[in-house]
């Protein structure tokens, strides 16, 4: 197991938040609440799936099968039901494929949620970089797999949204507004790419449901989400939206300057799981990157899932067989002292 | 069938009774289809009365403030606005609309601040032009589009304008053409799109020096025989059309890209209106700016270096 800064407690408190606790304790005696609700949160647990996968010419449906299985997704659950895959489109540029979640990890998706029962499976994005979807969906390569699998993909920037109060409340955004298509699924999955994010510090599947708010009612890029806060905002969307699955395309992933301008990173792993805090805690550790250090992170520890290592049953691989560190950008602040110690 | 034809077919599929244009065959009722609808079917020559009946269709969703918006539960979505002026343009009875709508786009702006010493991002974040949204920062794209609805409505030597032409100067990438709006972040020179790059150079037409936008304009023609898909090669044939450059293969480019819809089904009303347009601009033979061959005020000059 990797080490971190804040070494977990048994009843899952870090050093920090016992601190924390403690200075609450005198801040009430005072009559003053200064210590946030979240370091009160009752621990939580979840599960996350790691797979060797080296390259994409491998079986990768039968890899996403293996781990759907693994984290106790039952037939029960996807048997007739409806399935929308989340990709990472952002833009294309020449020679740099590793900007956008793989077409191959897509295709595996698609394949795995069918052979377990699922009816239908759609891929849907509404990229925040472009406004011509069709031209990322097509030079991503996506478009050839997709269309050879006669699976449908929907432009989710252009579809009439409809409106849902902010369960996060984290920004000041009283209500969010997500595609009228979401409420013909049943599941809603994340395919993120395994990223550094100069302004996040990671883009993982959390980061990644940005990708699900309509550029007509956001705009592009979404920058309704940047002036309410890209943390709080990334907050907000996974507590509303409430997302049931995640994986990580970590077999080549981006680091130094991601989201877009980053170089290739070869770890060759998937990573998956039904709670997307604990899937990109294990994604960030898998980088060398302390998830406690990732703000938003941090802040979704044990209110949308946990981040704890010893909160987070990890499946398949180690952690410590696939770590491999991802270059940081010192001048940018969001990568400035997120390294795991 | 010839584009125009093949316009006239889908204009006429996508129209609805009461006024407006659907997003898509069998679709909804859609604010930017329908300006996007009058632009393209004025343009194949529609009848006055069936283009007065789109009009009045999009000046019933006009806020009382002038602004065109998504939708009324979304007000803050203005962005249409810009497109309802340039399909409200040579029509007496929207002339009032128009004018309102010109007036919102005058009185707003994105936001924008003064940059820290130590800012990532290269542009100057002070220079006005407009967001997509309301309380968002000003982009090219609907920068580009305010400018080429001003101009041809008249205030192409508003200061507003002037302010917005040096905006999008100033969002042009050192390597040539733009994006969404981001120029250098971190050090690093962004991507150009070839959408940004369409609807600036487009906007800018008659408004800057050639030598201005140079690398912009070799760095679209040298994308355009590549691309498959509406907006970008809508934006760009509109966008190289203007400085007379619309390329020779250019009828043969939207060609292909129409029979992409086997592929992808049919393109949203918007979309497919400005590829038609974008293809109908190599047609007519003629340096002046799409947009503003539509208006009475075709060589508005703004800033010449």
């Amino acid at each position: 197991m990797s080490g971190s800064v804040n070494q977990r407690s048994t009843v899952g408190l870090t050093r920090r938040q016992l601190l924390l606790v403690g200075a609450a304790g005198l801040a009430m005696g005072s009559g003053l609440l200064l210590v946030p609700k979240r370091y009160f949160r009752m621990p939580q647990h979840a599960e996350a799936f790691v797979a060797k996968v080296d390259h994409y010419q491998l079986d990768i449906a039968d890899v996403i099968t293996r781990g759907i299985r693994e984290l106790g997704v039952s037939p029960e659950e996807l048997k007739g039901k409806r399935i929308l895959l989340k990709p990472n489109l952002v833009e294309t540029a020449s020679g740099a494929p590793h900007i956008n979640t793989h077409p191959l990890v897509l295709r595996g998706a698609v394949e795995a949620f069918l052979n377990l029962g699922a009816s239908m499976v759609m891929v849907a994005e509404g990229p925040g970089h472009r406004r011509d979807t069709l031209a990322v969906y097509e030079e991503s390569g996506l478009a050839d797999v997709l269309t050879e699998d006669r699976i449908p993909f929907h432009d989710l920037n252009y579809i009439t949204g409809y409106e849902l109060s902010n369960a996060g409340r984290q920004s000041s955004m009283r209500t969010l507004t997500f595609p009228g298509l979401f409420q013909e699924v049943d599941w809603i999955v994340s395919v993120a790419k395994m990223k550094t994010h100069h302004w996040a510090g990671v883009t993982l599947s959390m980061k990644n449901l940005f990708g699900v708010m309509p550029g007509i009612y956001y705009g592009w890029p979404k920058n309704v989400l940047h002036q309410a806060g890209i943390e709080n905002s990334i907050l907000d969307i996974n507590a509303t939206l409430k997302p049931h699955f995640a994986i990580v395309d970590g077999i080549v992933g981006m680091e130094g300057d991601g989201p877009i301008m980053g170089d290739p990173k070869h770890v060759g792993v998937l990573v998956m799981g039904r709670n997307l805090a604990a899937v990109d805690a294990t994604c960030c550790r898998i980088m060398g990157i302390d998830p406690y250090r990732v703000s938003y992170l941090e802040r979704a520890d044990n209110w949308l899932g946990p981040i704890s290592e010893t909160a987070i049953q990890q499946r398949g691989e180690a952690i410590a067989s696939v770590q491999t560190n991802f270059s940081l950008i010192e001048q940018i602040p969001a990568h400035r002292g997120i390294r795991l110690a | 069938m010839s584009l125009h034809g093949l316009l006239a077919n889908e204009l006429a599929r996508r129209a609805l009774p009461e006024g407006g244009f659907v997003d898509r065959p069998r679709g909804r009722f859609r604010v930017d289809a329908t300006a996007w609808g009058i632009l393209a079917s004025r343009t194949i020559g529609w009848g006055r009365e069936i283009l007065e009946q789109q009009r009045s269709r999009l000046v019933r969703e006009q806020g009382e403030d002038g602004r065109v918006r998504v939708s009324p539960q979304h007000p803050e979505c203005y962005w249409p606005t810009a497109l309802a002026v340039l399909a409200w343009e040579g029509s007496p009875a929207s002339q009032s609309a128009q004018s309102l709508a010109i007036q919102f786009l005058l009185n707003t702006t994105g936001v924008h601040f003064a940059k820290k010493s130590e800012s990532p991002l290269a542009h100057d974040t002070e220079l006005k032009g407009w967001p997509w949204i309301e309380n968002t920062h000003s982009w090219v794209e609907p920068t580009a589009t305010c400018v080429m609805a001003l101009r041809m409505a008249g205030y192409g030597q508003h200061d507003r304008v002037h302010e917005a032409v040096r905006m999008l100067l100033d969002r042009q990438l050192p390597h040539g053409g733009w994006n969404a709006g981001n120029t250098i972040v971190f050090g690093q020179e962004l991507h150009p799109m070839p959408e940004g790059t369409g609807s600036a150079l487009a906007s800018l037409a008659g408004a800057v020096d050639e030598h201005q936008v140079a690398r912009s304009l070799e760095y679209l023609q040298g994308e355009v025989d590549r691309l498959r898909t509406p907006i970008s090669l809508g934006w760009s044939l509109v966008g190289l059309a203007a400085w007379g450059r619309w390329p020779s293969k250019g009828g043969a480019l939207v060609e292909r890209c129409l029979a992409n819809q086997s592929r992808y089904s049919d393109y949203d009303t918007s979309s497919l209106c400005l590829l038609a347009l974008g293809g109908l601009a190599g047609e007519a033979k003629s340096d002046v700016p799409l947009f503003q061959r539509l208006g009475r005020n075709q060589a508005s000059v703004v800033v010449s270096s």
